[in-house]
């Protein structure tokens, strides 16, 4: 006899559920409706959150992928590879992110495979948009093992793993290139703004800047991940490995934030600092969460030894990172374009859903995959009679 | 060769008779309300500043931002002078929008098939022999069109010869030059003229981006030789180890003989 059953109605299924149904209706808006109706975009402010939010932010966040494949392949930091297969699958997913935000964003997404045939070598979006195109191609190879591993007939696997394994470092070299190149891109789409960018951001060091704090971000969400799993889908972690992570991402951001006051003073930005205006408030909004609050967190051994503390404060960083890219993108434009931009809600609903996918994503496939070691499944009395026992 | 055509804007002439927008809008079969700003429906506009008229349109720059940001060349700088936009290429990335030093280019956000709008300085009229819409059309001689040396002489000597003009030419020097140029009575920035960067944009991400090839030769050479350290260290290692575990064991043995 079979049974169907109503999925059990929890908190956390009714938040999802409405995250997609609003991500629907923004769909229905974006392309049924147009720009218009499901945007405040306007000729003065033509990027607003899907390029802050879902690109800068999506393809910053997204870089623990290669980070730890560095790390651990050209490296050597045999240390990280227990958690490698999750940074790239997260990496994966991050960009899958990006590329589904894309199809909201460009006005004309069925083009969005022009740039493949139609090359303009002088711009910067051009090398972003192959750079993206062929790492999301590298780190669905590098994470394809785990799908193959699946596949029940030995010898195809086995022809498919011999081969993956002879062009892996070739991979995570390439990978690594890529990365660095369109990391600092990001940062070189907005150097063609000098006049319209504020000070406070417009640097001809955008490309470093953005290349510097991509990697702490994606350590942070690589570790911010890691910690959810560990807490709810029974993976078995040294969940030392993730205080090891943040004593690599506190001298990165400190270097950052470094490399930020140099360029500012040396830049005549200074004066710009302490003036009494929405862009000085969101820059030290930026610095406190990025830069100030995480280094100082990260030095106490109590923060970095303590799991959660360290979650939340990957949270802050992460927080810090997603204020920097939207201030350059957003607040730092608003002066030169003389409108004020409040995204509208189907653009905040757009960008939600498309994210909210890609963690459901994950944890399916670290719950069916072998993407992390797993603690032997228990039986809810197990655990209650031990818990009783003790 | 061909000569690069450029437009001249004598602020001082202008008399905000509209005629200029009108034409525009015939030229290109839009609607023939006046509108205050540039927009999808009105490539060049008159806005009134005070007492005088300050014509909007595209500058047409001699190295375009826009050219340069448009990832698939859609947007092209033509020996003739116009920046012109071939729409077949667009992906609507709007990329142009936030590059242009003059923020002109316009996008149809009310379409479900949107297109970037702005001026071409009439590049098919221009191709035939005639001039301008806009240029034609002005009954003053406010706007004047010719080769961009003409024009930019012309300008000098406008100013040279009459003290009431700001001794500069809008233009000349503004994003590296452009093709269309101002000159008025009133200083710019009190007519709303930005104060654009006096280099050609467009220098600034080519420095920054280098060249692709020597990046990924040097960048390859480099991470080829962490990975060779790496894997010698391995080795290394490795090595050390067994020599290890082989001299643990043949100690004991040693012993066990003496």
């Amino acid at each position: 006899m079979t049974t169907t059953r109503f999925p059990r109605i929890t908190l956390w299924r009714v938040i999802v559920g409405s995250i997609f149904a609003a991500g629907l209706y923004a769909t229905y808006a974006r392309f049924a409706l147009g720009f218009a109706q499901s945007t405040h975009l306007t000729d003065p402010q033509p990027w607003g959150l899907w390029v802050g939010l879902g690109t800068l932010c999506g393809v910053g966040l997204s870089a623990g992928g290669f980070a730890i494949a560095a790390a651990v392949y050209l490296l050597g930091f045999e240390r990280y590879r227990p958690v490698l297969r999750a940074s790239v699958l997260i990496s994966f997913l991050g960009y899958s992110t990006v590329i589904a935000g894309m199809m909201y964003e460009l006005g004309l997404p069925w083009r969005i495979w022009h740039p493949i045939v139609m090359w303009n070598r002088s711009s910067v979006l051009f090398e972003v948009s192959w750079c993206v195109m062929l790492y999301t191609t590298v780190l669905a190879l590098e994470f394809s093992p785990a799908l193959v591993e699946k596949i029940p007939w030995v010898r195809v696997r086995q022809f498919y793993l011999k081969w993956h394994h002879e062009i892996l470092i070739g991979l995570v070299m390439a990978g690594t290139l890529l990365s660095s190149m369109h990391q600092s891109f990001l940062g070189g789409l907005y150097l063609i703004t000098k006049g319209k960018l504020h000070p406070l951001w417009y640097s001809p060091y955008l490309t470093t800047e953005f290349y510097l704090s991509a990697i702490p971000a994606g350590l942070a969400v690589t570790i911010m991940a890691l910690y959810l799993c560990v807490r709810s889908l029974n993976v078995r972690i040294d969940v030392s490995i993730l205080s090891d992570v943040s004593r690599v991402m506190a001298p990165l951001l400190a270097l950052w934030g470094l490399f930020r006051v140099v360029d500012l003073v040396t830049h005549d930005a200074t004066p710009y600092l302490f003036m009494w205006r929405e862009e000085t408030l969101s820059f030290w909004l930026e610095i406190g969460l990025f830069v100030i609050a995480p280094v100082v967190l990260l030095s106490r051994d109590k923060v970095r030894n303590n799991p959660q503390y360290l979650y939340w404060t990957c949270a802050l960083v992460v927080m810090g990172f997603m204020a920097n890219r939207l201030n350059v993108s957003i607040t730092g434009l608003q002066a030169s374009a003389g409108v004020y931009y409040v995204p509208k809600w189907t653009e905040f609903a757009a960008t939600l859903a498309v994210v909210t996918a890609a963690v459901m994503a994950f944890r399916y496939a670290v719950l069916y995959l072998d993407i992390l070691p797993k603690n032997p499944p228990q039986k809810r009395w197990m655990v209650s009679s031990a818990a009783a026992e003790a | 060769m061909e000569t690069t055509k450029a437009i001249l804007v004598d602020i001082t002439k202008c008399i905000g008779c509209r005629s200029c927008e009108q034409a525009c809008k015939e030229v290109h079969g839009f609607p023939m309300e006046t509108e205050a700003k540039l927009s999808v429906t009105a490539l060049t506009v008159i806005e009134e500043r005070g007492d005088r008229f300050v014509r909007r349109m595209c500058m047409h720059c001699q190295d375009p931002a826009c050219a340069s940001a448009c990832l698939v060349g859609a947007l092209k700088k033509t020996a003739a002078g116009p920046v012109t936009y071939d729409a077949s290429k667009c992906i609507g990335c709007r990329y142009c929008l936030v590059a242009c030093p003059f923020s002109v280019p316009r996008y149809e956000w009310a379409k479900l098939v949107p297109y970037v709008k702005k001026c071409d300085m009439c590049a098919e009229r221009q191709a035939k022999g005639q001039q301008p819409a806009c240029v034609e059309a002005c009954p003053t001689g406010a706007s004047i069109v010719g080769s961009r040396e003409e024009i930019l002489e012309e300008a000098q000597r406008r100013i040279l010869t009459d003290s009431k003009y700001v001794k500069h030419i809008y233009g000349s020097e503004e994003a590296g030059g452009t093709s269309v140029f101002f000159i008025s009575d009133v200083p710019f920035e009190k007519l709303g003229f930005v104060a654009a960067p006096r280099q050609p944009l467009p220098t600034l991400t080519a420095n920054a981006l280098g060249d692709t090839p020597t990046v990924i030769l040097m960048g390859g050479a480099l991470l080829s030789g962490l990975y060779w350290i790496t894997q010698r260290r391995a080795e290394v290692a490795m090595a050390e180890a067994q020599e290890k575990s082989a001299a643990a064991q043949a100690g004991p043995m040693d012993k066990e003989r003496s």
